[in-house]
């Protein structure tokens, strides 16, 4: 049942979708509208997910039906221990950073995520990472806003009046 | 003789001063990107393209067709040398490449790694510049029928070629498709998939797709699968190339014939690219050619380069002939191409020559420069490899954002970013290939509109694509395509069926 679980989570976003799709409501004037489009796609997948879901529960995960090209996995990959932690901890870093550059501006926002995400990803030098990690973040900026001229998220508060200084320090205006 | 004289022009427009440093930045990054066990070349690429947004449209494709020629040829050094291969297509270069470096015959392989991809990137460099104006041409006379026909047969192939489980190729397909429909259409201008929210209306942009599920999805991954295999071999491997002689070449044409064809072919197939062609080339040479491959043959070598560098002028093909883009890679160039106002096909033939001519120009130069740099600054390039992985992804990580947030300043795309990272992770995690869900994302719109047309223009017929001549070709391959390995998975069950009936075992 485990198995079958992605299959079946796609199967009731499908029907859900094509519910919505069906509401899409446009004077077409006899013409193909909008909707068929998306809900042919929607049924099809809706087939193949059923088909999946019967499989894997009739028979187990099966990789049978494989493309023409099989096997392209680095080798090595497959024996090495997993570290659900880090990754917990990477989504997180991850989902913290893009509030965090919207409150905190782009620079401080990324100093601290280049500190964090090495530690969090199993390089045990602190020091290092923060000193990385500013160097890294103010090198950023200068390619960034003096070199590439794309503007960044000042933040918010107090974080905006530091943004916008240390751009005017780089020349930016 | 224009054409050449043409194409003169695009040379000339390369070794202008801003495309000149556009294409050694391209060259080195590429060579970088190639080495770095973490990042891959379709990565790089994503990652560069922010810097391209306040360029010149012709440095900007100099820039991007540097990088993704020689992120083809970087990490051949890394797997030859210390049995790391930096992108997944020298993997088939563990085999030989290595068995290689293990015998001391280390600089003799990086020779025949190099001579591979100079001839597999020339050879398939003339044959895009003789195939895309004549294939444009006749995708001049293309309707949308035929367009439709076309991209369903790419993506077709992006599942058929996408190494993971059929029935999870087509659904990743499908969602892909279905990401395209978010946001107002084009036709009747209706919402759809919105719900209400302001982002979703304008649409969720390929790009978005593109950097979230091969960025952080990769880089989640990695976090997930934790360090590195630690590097085999002699750091201290003194760093010198030696190449074969003009005999030893000659001896081996059939391979770097067969690998070069290899990898024109699938690079021409949207979606497959530089791996498949290397996977492709090598199980080949193994199937037909005369040496015994994984025991350090330089067959094992020359098959995967020529395949894996010559996959870069088939995949243009597709792209500048018909705008539809033959790699990840060349996904990352149309990019390109569209923010800077310019939609590749047949049109641009006859509006921005110049731009056809310089990007054909770009990839000669490029597969020379390459191998310069992989000749002269081997020892340099594998500087790299000493820094520490999780510092590395911490870098991606900001890059895709920076880069998903400079295309529009929209703050939340980079939630869309986010949620497409995890999908992506998740993708990889249950054996979803993602190839086809960006590829369905860029290939999406296209189909769509070209579906819509049809049924529109010919009385909701749609027994035209099957009908008209080039369509109905188009679309029995691409059936076909979906078919033949499902029936190849039946009949070997049939078969095993039938043995085990007969009480036979066969040996591992």
């Amino acid at each position: 049942v485990r198995q079958a679980l992605p299959h079946a989570v796609l199967l009731a976003g499908a029907v859900a979708l094509y519910v919505a799709a069906s509401r899409i409501d446009v004077d077409t004037g006899g013409r193909i509208g909008p909707a068929v489009w998306p809900k042919t796609i929607l049924v099809i997948m809706a087939i193949l997910c059923a088909y999946e879901i019967v499989k894997r529960l009739l028979g187990g995960a099966s990789e049978r039906a494989k493309g023409l090209v099989e096997g392209l996995e680095t080798p090595g990959e497959e024996g090495r221990a997993e570290h659900p932690r880090r990754l917990a901890g990477g989504v997180a870093l991850v989902i913290a950073y893009v509030f965090g550059v919207q409150a905190l501006g782009f620079f401080v926002a990324t100093v601290l995520f280049l500190t964090l995400f090495p530690l969090v990803g199993g390089w045990r030098r602190p020091v290092l990472a923060a000193s990385m990690a500013f160097a890294g973040s103010f090198a950023l900026i200068v390619v960034f806003m003096r070199v590439a001229y794309i503007s960044l998220p000042l933040g918010m508060g107090p974080f905006r009046e530091l943004s916008i200084a240390l751009i005017r320090l780089l020349g930016v205006t | 003789m224009d054409a050449l004289a043409a194409l003169g022009g695009g040379f000339v427009s390369v070794f202008a001063p801003m495309n000149l440093l556009a294409m050694v930045i391209g060259l080195v990054v590429g060579m970088l990107v190639a080495v770095l066990p973490g990042l891959t070349l379709v990565m790089g690429v994503v990652l560069a393209l922010p810097f391209t947004y306040k360029m010149g449209v012709a440095p900007a494709l100099v820039l991007l067709t540097a990088m993704y020629c020689a992120g083809t040829y970087g990490g051949a050094i890394t797997s030859i040398l210390f049995r790391i291969p930096g992108e997944p297509m020298d993997v088939p270069l563990l085999w030989d490449g290595y068995e290689m470096t293990r015998k001391g015959l280390a600089a003799l392989a990086l020779g025949w790694s190099l001579v591979a991809a100079l001839f597999g990137g020339l050879i398939s460099a003339i044959v895009m510049v003789m195939l895309t104006e004549p294939i444009a041409s006749i995708a001049l006379r293309f309707s949308s029928p035929e367009f439709f026909s076309v991209v369903c047969f790419g993506l077709a192939s992006v599942v058929t070629l996408s190494g993971a489980s059929m029935v999870n190729g087509l659904i990743s397909l499908c969602l892909g498709l279905l990401v395209a429909t978010v946001g107002v259409d084009s036709i009747y201008g209706a919402e759809r998939f919105a719900f209400g929210l302001p982002f979703l209306q304008d649409g969720i942009e390929f790009l978005l797709v593109m950097v979230g599920a091969y960025g952080i999805g990769e880089v989640l991954s990695r976090m997930m699968a934790g360090d590195p295999p630690a590097a085999q071999g002699d750091r201290a491997t003194r760093f010198l190339t030696a190449f074969p002689s003009w005999v030893e070449m000659l001896r081996m044409k059939a391979t770097f014939i067969r690998g070069t064809i290899v990898g024109i072919l699938v690079g021409i197939v949207p979606g497959a690219g530089a791996t498949v062609s290397s996977f492709v080339a090598y199980g080949l040479e193994n199937q037909y050619g005369k040496a015994a491959l994984g025991k350090g043959a330089p067959e094992g070598i020359v098959a995967a380069k020529t395949a894996a560098t010559a996959s870069v002028g088939g995949a243009f093909v597709p792209l500048l002939a018909m705008g539809i883009p033959g790699s990840g890679a060349t996904a990352i160039i149309l990019a390109a191409f569209l923010l800077h106002g310019i939609q590749p096909g047949p049109q641009v033939f006859a509006t921005r020559p110049d731009l056809i001519n310089l990007v054909f120009a770009a990839v000669f130069v490029a597969t020379v420069g390459k191998c310069i740099l992989g000749y002269i600054a081997i020892k340099p390039l594998c500087k790299v490899l000493d820094a520490p992985e999780a510092v590395v992804s911490a870098f991606v990580v900001v890059f895709c954002f920076v880069g998903a947030f400079a295309q529009r300043n929209n703050v939340s795309d980079l939630y869309v970013i986010a949620a497409f990272g995890i999908l992506g992770y998740l993708f990889e995690r249950l054996r979803f290939p993602l190839a086809p869900l960006v590829l369905g994302t860029i290939l999406g719109p296209i189909a769509e509109n070209n579906f819509m047309t049809t049924m529109v223009s010919f009385n909701n017929d749609w027994t035209v694509f099957f009908t008209r001549p080039v369509s109905g070709v188009m679309l029995a391959l691409a059936i076909a395509g979906l078919v033949w390995p499902l029936a190849r998975s039946l009949r070997a069950r049939y078969r095993e069926r039938k043995d085990s009936e007969r009480g036979y075992t066969p040996s591992p």
